[in-house]
């Protein structure tokens, strides 16, 4: 066991190069030297300083390695357009914010989705499962943007005395209740149809007729026998499930006008301050590797069957 | 007494294609201690009729639409989930047909045996922990306790179905029902598995359905046998009566279909296979419903009346309106070795 | 369990469809014709399906049509009829410009599906293209391409397509079909890699193979008609993400610009405006929602019309 962790764990540093690369050969590719286009005049002197700073008079391949090097010492580099910043403040500004923002969306994606999938599934085709599928349907199609919309306008604009939403900002608990929500819906709807037909699935499966002849308490062959089973599948899903969270994030961090690292990629890229976006694209990248790592690992914990495997 | 009583049992499922009458009429009792085998090929609905017997039917698509199932003086057809959950495992046990996937892959082999001894007989963990030791040991499993904590891949086929028969002898049921529990094995580790029920069943005192579609393994093993066609007990009677002297033109046939091996009869050495298919059990025929592969059919009612379950000799039941003994020619067409 | 198992294991609605639409062994061309028929008859006995196709013409329809119906210009800015609610005149209203939605939508529409189905195109293609010859030709350069694909999978979509798109300096359908394709066709790889290697265990390949069929008359003739079935199913399972993906980034600003409308950028005029003017959001929305409903449940109906295996048996 300890072995196959060591081996999925070595294997990510290459993967994680090769992006780092891909991400660092996509920079170098987007025209422009940020610092011949912007809106002042730098005079020629101040320029060449700051390319020797930043290496831009360099081989690309050393460029590369030194990037790399600050990668693994987790040295960003500075923001190219403010001055003042490094990449790794923006990242430590930024990302907890949106780590929380996330969490908070999976928490509720978990405690709502798999409920909702556990009960369809032992109800199937009632009306609780045909309201709950259709509703997880209809919560999976519509673009984040339009819940996302439609909750500040009603929850925050309109009723927002009720409530005490915020139509913006990332402080205190009411602010964090409806973002949290309309990130975690889509993965919300996946849970809830995951578990559920993962479940109908091992309802069908022989060993829980046995269950069922030993005696057991239908309690117990649902809760040890059954979910058991049927969760595996939803663990799985989590890697991916992080993409999907990546993506939300720019949409709702816009819309909610919260300062996390959706916000600061999109403007990062419109203001052509590269090295923010290098760091954010790493950045992202490593998540979602260790994600996915997490994941193989887990997988390996929860299913005896894999874990021999690899034995 | 009987231990168990199943009387004109009708269980149905209730499909978008029609009503599929799985099991329509059966009756048979098991003694106490006894053996009774139940015959009949595949889709005859003996296995329904078990899962019938303890409640296990999925009750979505089917139901138990009459007759009823007095185990014990109790009728299992009215008791509750909760109160038959009580029954199952401790008073009837059943074992199942596939052994690979009856067992649950994600809990260790000691995990289901242990759950089930301290659900019905709340023991702590170390006593059924011992216990369950103690029960692979006597299902001949080698080094039982360090078995105990593996995983149910790690078992073999033969050995799965043995942890099987541990888990249903855990708690001393009064009745065992083996749905098919060699046909997925191989030839070679069925009679082992054969071998262990008999054993057990002389230790445990204990009543047992054997449900096959081998006439050789009931031969062996039980005392009475029913043999099921078509979702209806067409043959009953004790294992001697039914195999020295069959009288349902559908026994002789599945007895004609056994290869002998030692013969000196004017058996010819083909095998018999039965012409045909079973009827499509949606909506059966209103006539006897082997009729269209029978040999003696078309004398008269058969197609038109269904043939009623009656005694022809003494607990000798039959449903046929030709069975051998009342053949014209009856001495020369039951000319059994 | 590696990443490339267990990435296998989760794309389990993608997986399902492709080893579902496993065709049989012998007789490759004589099996089809009666397979598709067969296929026919049964999506049409699908009723979710069929709506859903109904359901998806009828957008098809809007886009292509709508326009042409409704002739306003959805360029004519006229201030004196801004933000005004549904009308006879402009059904779905008109925007901060007093430009017609009806119209606008129809448009938006027009670019965001045409874009939808240029990027899935090219994701087949590369995905095929990827995973055929990673299954086909097998050994080492299997491997290798497969550890490649490994890797990739750790780069996140949207950011690649911004980047991508900020390469490319300006945002056109090309470029635009190109962001959106470069990090979405590593499942459509693997799918299709799986299939190709199941296939090439079929009998039918051995025998061509053993009457000295080269090999591109083995992959054009024998294999890759039969994923024809899977492909179809992957078209209408990439194209609803895809258009997602083009809303996206038209709402966050990185995609499609004024005065070209697509429903991503739609909808971000109608978020600016949500305080006052909340609906505006809602028709290019749903038209996305529409769109992706209707092709997910398409791609559900067309796996179960094409899959052998579940063709009813009944048991007595």
């Amino acid at each position: 066991m300890a072995k196959f962790i060591v081996r999925r764990v070595f294997w990510t540093i290459p993967v994680l190069l090769l992006v780092i690369l891909m991400t660092f050969g996509m920079m170098k590719a987007i025209k422009g030297n940020p610092f011949r286009h912007t809106e002042h005049n730098i005079p020629v002197a101040i320029q060449k300083n700051l390319d020797r700073q930043f290496r831009l008079d360099q081989p690309w391949y050393i460029q590369y390695a030194y990037y790399v090097k600050g990668v693994f010492t987790w040295n960003l580099g500075p923001s190219m357009l403010q001055r003042d910043r490094t990449v790794n403040e923006v990242v430590a500004q930024g990302f907890p914010i949106s780590a929380e923002e996330g969490g908070l969306a999976m928490l509720f994606a978990l405690i709502v989705g798999i409920p909702l999938g556990i009960i369809s599934a032992l109800r199937q085709n009632s009306i609780f499962d045909y309201t709950a599928m259709t509703f997880s349907n209809i919560g999976f199609a519509v673009p984040a943007f339009l819940t996302s919309t439609l909750f500040l306008y009603f929850f925050a604009l309109k009723w927002g005395h009720f409530t005490g939403f915020p139509t913006f900002g990332w402080s205190g608990f009411h602010s964090k209740v409806l973002p949290a929500i309309a990130l975690g819906l889509g993965p919300m709807t996946y849970f809830a149809r995951l578990v559920r037909g993962s479940m109908l699935e091992t309802l069908q499966q022989d060993y829980i007729r046995t269950a069922k002849a030993k005696g057991l308490r239908w309690r117990r062959v649902v809760g040890v026998h059954v979910l058991r089973n049927s969760l595996i599948p939803a663990v799985t899903a989590a890697g991916p499930l992080l993409g999907y969270l990546i993506t939300g994030s720019f949409i709702i961090e816009r819309i909610f006008a919260i300062p996390g690292i959706g916000q600061y990629y999109v403007t990062s890229v419109s203001s052509r301050d590269y090295t923010v976006t290098m760091g954010l694209t790493v950045l992202l990248s490593i998540l979602i590797i260790a994600a996915n790592l997490i994941v193989d690992i887990l997988y390996g914990v929860l299913d005896p069957r894999t874990r021999d495997q690899r034995a | 007494m009987a231990l168990l009583e199943v009387n004109d049992l009708r269980t149905h499922f209730f499909t978008r294609e029609g009503v599929v009458r799985a099991v329509d009429g059966v009756s048979f009792s098991v003694e106490i201690g006894k053996t009774l085998g139940i015959v009949g090929e595949s889709g005859s609905g003996k296995s329904v009729t078990a899962l019938s017997v303890m409640g296990l039917i999925p009750q979505p698509p089917a139901r138990i639409v009459s007759g009823s199932v007095v185990f014990d003086g109790r009728d299992l057809t009215k008791l509750s989930n909760r109160q038959l959950e009580d029954v199952r495992g401790r008073q009837i046990a059943m074992i199942f047909q596939d052994p690979m996937t009856s067992l649950n892959p994600t809990l260790t082999i000691g995990m289901q045996i242990v759950e089930t001894l301290r659900r019905h007989l709340r023991l702590s963990k170390q006593q059924a922990h011992k216990r369950a030791v103690e029960l692979l040991e006597e299902v001949h499993i080698p080094d039982a306790a360090r078995r105990l904590s593996d995983y149910p891949h790690r078992y073999s086929g033969g050995m799965r179905q043995r942890v099987m028969v541990a888990i249903a002898l855990s708690c001393n049921p009064r009745l065992l029902i083996a749905d098919e529990p060699t046909t997925a094995l191989d030839v070679t580790v069925q009679a082992g598995i054969l071998d262990l029920l008999y054993e057990l069943r002389e230790e445990h005192q204990m009543a047992m359905i054997l449900i096959t579609h081998d006439m050789g393994v009931v031969a062996e093993a039980a005392d009475d046998v029913a043999v099921m066609y078509a979702g209806q007990l067409v043959e009953r009677g004790t294992s001697d009566e039914i195999f020295t002297r069959p009288e349902h033109p559908y026994t002789e046939a599945l007895l004609g279909a056994l290869p002998h091996v030692e013969s000196a009869s004017v058996r010819e050495e083909r095998l018999t296979a039965i012409p045909g298919r079973p009827p499509d059990l949606i909506d059966p025929p209103e006539a006897c419903r082997f009729a269209p592969r029978c040999p003696y059919a078309g004398l008269g009612s058969c197609s038109t009346v269904p043939p009623e379950l009656r005694e022809i000799r003494d607990g000798h039941w039959v449903r046929s309106a030709h069975p051998a003994s009342e053949r014209a020619g009856a001495a020369q067409e039951a000319g059994v070795t | 369990m590696s990443t490339t198992d267990r990435n296998a294991s989760f794309e389990s609605a993608l997986l399902e469809a492709a080893t579902a639409v496993k065709v049989h062994d012998a007789g490759a061309a004589l099996r089809r014709s009666s397979l598709w028929r067969d296929g026919l008859r049964r999506f049409t006995n699908n009723r979710a399906a069929v709506i859903a196709a109904v359901a998806f013409l009828v957008m098809v329809g809007f886009v292509v049509l709508g326009p042409i119906v409704d002739n306003s210009n959805p360029y004519y800015i006229n201030y004196a009829i801004a933000y005004q609610p549904p009308t006879w005149a402009h059904p779905f209203g008109t925007d901060e410009f007093g430009r017609d939605l009806f119209v606008r939508t129809a448009l938006g529409g027009r670019l965001s599906i045409e874009i939808g189905i240029g990027a899935t195109f090219a994701i087949m293609v590369i995905g095929i293209l990827y995973g055929s010859i990673s299954g086909f030709v097998g050994g080492w350069l299997d491997n290798v391409q497969m550890r490649f694909l490994d890797t990739l999978y750790g780069l996140p979509y949207l950011p690649f397509a911004i980047i991508a798109l900020a390469i490319f300096g300006t945002v056109n359908f090309w470029t635009m079909v190109v962001a959106l394709s470069i990090a979405s066709w590593f499942t459509t790889a693997r799918v299709m890699r799986g299939q190709i290697i199941s296939l090439k265990e079929n009998d039918y390949v051995r025998a061509a193979r053993a009457v000295g069929a080269r090999w591109y008359r083995v992959l054009f003739r024998h294999l890759l008609p039969n994923t024809l079935g899977m492909i179809i199913v992957f078209v209408f399972l990439e194209l609803p993400g895809v258009v997602l993906g083009e809303a996206f980034l038209s709402f966050i600003g990185l995609g499609i610009n004024p005065p070209q409308a697509s429903w991503g950028s739609l909808a971000e005029d109608g978020y600016t405006a949500y305080a006052t003017h909340p609906y505006i959001i809602i028709v290019p929305s749903i038209c996305i929602a529409w769109l992706i409903l209707s092709a997910f449940f398409i791609a559900d109906g067309l796996r179960d019309a094409l899959d052998p295996r579940t063709r009813e048996t009944r048991e007595g």
